[in-house]
């Protein structure tokens, strides 16, 4: 019913009579197998049997959400330690590991679709109290594999980089207790996870929005000291200041560059700072040094509107911090906000608006 | 009007017409786990339209009451679970049928149950709401909640403070939400996260211009919106993007002229109905949000939609 890139050529030809005699095969025999799976939980039958129907329906049709839920009440029945001896039964292991390859099968096709993920989460969440199945936190250590290749096959994909944020989190909590607070915490190798993310496709924001959510605890369990904070902050800088003369064109980089911005003006609450204790003085460095960079890529690129609007973004966040000796004019400022709106008619409205509030 | 102009209004509503007799198309039988939000979409889009009584007014309400659950949850068609998506959906229906009291009548206390279904999903918790007793959330549903409750009148029986409090920790650096703490900005979740502060009253939480910058760079050059930075364009951020903007009170932040055209390029001119791209497969989802859209860019005739 939701439809993405597909073409309406293609689809539209006219069925040919026998085209049409095999789709009405096709819909009673598929109607047949949901009516058999409907009924028989109807029935309560929640038997291998009845699971291997869901499996055959739900790989014709992966977003049928009570299936899935037909499923779940089949697994929860064939893992609960009660079951009747006289009942043909299989391992707990093999049932978990039997929903894994399905799911993951069906995500390979599938990457998008939330109730293939909500069951995975489902499942390990399930295998955990299931006497038999595998140590917990093997399992979901497997998962970063899984995250892995879905990735690599779209490095944009949302799901997976949201169910990554969470399988990290079962880990950590899966750590055995005896150990160090600092070698529970896998945030040390999800960095370096963004950073491999990052250089493989400097567009990847995902990537890039990922770290901006580390970095603060990256620091916080670190226990870094303050010139070790701001030797990050520098390096961080120095990173996406090179990314921007790679590609002065790409969003991503840029929302990356007003990120660290971000963290150090004096708005910035204290948990998303990276460096706590910042001067004025240092802040408007960092913007005068930042100016002085980007106007030297502005050189090169004299239409990249994304140029002109970091440089009033600076100018206004070093106003902000230092009202006498400038290192630009209002005459500057107006200049810059006319290429704006020179170079981006489309937000126009925006760049007007700017104007008026930054009085220039 | 330019012919490149024109909105295919007869042919969108036959249409919209057409999708409840296709019982012999596979695709049909595939999608049925999404009936009930289809029946929303093209519901609305046919009030848009200005065409209100172009489906059976009754026949809708029986299916509507064919997929209510014991527990006063909705399930997208007969025989399917409930679920907060189309729960909210009914009562999306519902409340434009204008059908809550006679649905009262034929049901005494239905009302209490559909609004006690949805409270009772809220996670005491973290303040936000799952999708069903199996455990999904993600704001999609928190919005939905606040969103159906507000027009049952049922704010009352849900923890607003605590919902807004969730909200805010979804919060990220350029203005925008994800589907939950620490998840990237996405221009969906945006909607649901400032149209359920909105419905909180409590849209001053929002960091309006940096949101409404980011909202602003979703447009593309060829005039369609993203959803998030570096991706491609699609009809229905027409609406998930626009409808913010509106609630940001940033309409003028985007170029109106050029998005119309755009989403009107989607339309397929012989058949009716609205494609994510130009020549793309249409479908009931992308025609709605596309329509919706052109309502908040005021193409003439059409009736005017709430952002929320």
């Amino acid at each position: 019913m939701a439809s993405h890139g597909v073409s309406r050529t293609a689809a539209a030809t006219e069925r040919s009579e026998e085209a049409r005699r095999k789709e009405l095969q096709q819909i009673a025999a598929y109607k047949d197998l949901t009516d058999l799976v409907n009924a028989k939980i109807s029935e309560r039958q929640y038997t291998l049997e009845v699971l291997g129907l869901s499996t055959k329906l739900l790989n014709e049709n992966p977003e049928y959400y009570t299936i899935w839920n037909h499923r779940r009440r089949i697994l929860g029945a064939l893992l609960s330690p009660q079951l009747s001896d006289t009942a043909p039964h299989k391992d707990p292991n093999e049932l978990v590991q039997d929903d894994l390859q399905l799911t993951f099968t069906l995500l390979r096709k599938f990457p998008k679709c939330y109730w293939i993920w909500n069951h995975r989460d489902w499942l390990l969440r399930t295998a955990e109290s299931v006497p038999g199945a595998s140590n917990a936190r093997t399992l979901w250590a497997g998962e970063l594999q899984l995250i892995g290749k879905m990735l690599h096959a779209d490095s944009r994909n949302f799901h997976a980089w949201s169910y990554r944020r969470f399988v990290v989190a079962q880990i950590e909590r899966l750590a055995p207790p005896t150990t160090e607070a600092s070698s529970q915490s896998l945030v040390e190798s999800e960095f370096e996870y963004t950073t491999k993310m990052i250089k493989t496709n400097l567009s990847n924001f995902s990537a890039w929005h990922s770290r901006s959510k580390i970095l603060p605890r990256l620091l916080k369990e670190r226990t870094a000291t303050a010139a070790s904070r701001r030797a990050l902050l520098a390096s961080e800088l120095s990173l996406i200041c090179s990314a921007i003369n790679t590609d002065p064109f790409d969003q991503s980089i840029w929302y990356y560059h007003q990120y660290l911005m971000s963290t150090i003006s004096p708005a910035c609450p204290a948990h998303n700072r990276l460096v706590l204790d910042l001067s004025n003085g240092e802040r408007q460095e960092h913007y005068e040094h930042e100016m002085e960079y980007i106007r030297e890529i502005l050189d090169d690129e004299t239409d990249c509107k994304w140029i002109y609007e970091a440089l009033l973004y600076l100018a206004s966040a070093y106003l902000e911090v230092e009202g006498g000796t400038q290192a630009f004019s209002t005459r500057d400022m107006r200049g810059w906000l006319d290429q704006l709106k020179r170079l981006d008619p489309l937000r126009k409205g925006r760049w007007e608006d700017l104007g008026s509030t930054l009085n220039v | 009007m330019p012919a490149e102009m024109r909105l295919f209004v007869d042919k969108h509503v036959r249409y919209i017409q057409s999708l409840d007799t296709r019982e012999d198309e596979l695709e049909y039988w595939l999608t049925e786990h999404l009936r009930l939000s289809g029946l929303y979409w093209g519901l609305t889009a046919l009030h848009l339209l200005r065409h209100p009584h172009a489906l059976p007014r009754q026949e809708i309400l029986e299916f509507v009451i064919s997929c209510l659950h014991e527990n006063g949850g909705f399930g997208a068609a007969p025989g399917h679970d409930a679920h907060m998506l189309y729960t909210v959906s009914a009562v999306q229906i519902l409340a434009t049928l204008d059908a809550f009291d006679e649905l009262e009548e034929r049901l005494p206390g239905v009302r209490q149950k559909i609004g006690h279904y949805m409270a009772n999903l809220q996670d005491p918790q973290t303040g936000t709401f799952l999708g069903d007793e199996w455990g999904e959330h993600d704001t999609r549903f928190l919005y939905g909640a606040l969103n159906a409750l507000s027009l049952m009148g049922f704010l009352h029986l849900v923890n607003v403070d605590k919902a807004v409090d969730y909200i805010q920790s979804c919060a990220n650096f350029d203005g925008g939400y994800g589907t939950g703490p620490g998840a990237e900005s996405h221009s969906g979740q945006v909607f649901t996260c400032v149209g359920a502060l909105t419905i909180a009253g409590r849209l001053d939480l929002v960091n309006q211009e940096k949101l409404g910058a980011w909202l602003s760079e979703r447009q593309l050059k060829n005039g369609g919106l993203n959803g998030r930075p570096e991706k491609k364009e699609d009809v229905c951020y027409s609406w998930w993007v626009m409808s913010s903007l509106a609630m940001l009170k940033k309409l003028h932040w985007i170029d109106g002229e050029k998005l119309t055209a755009f989403i009107l390029k989607c339309q397929d001119p012989e058949l009716g109905g609205l494609a994510d791209r130009p020549g793309d497969m249409v479908d009931v989802f992308h025609t709605v949000f596309g329509i919706a859209g052109l309502s908040l860019l005021q193409y003439p005739g059409l009736a005017e939609v709430d952002p929320v």
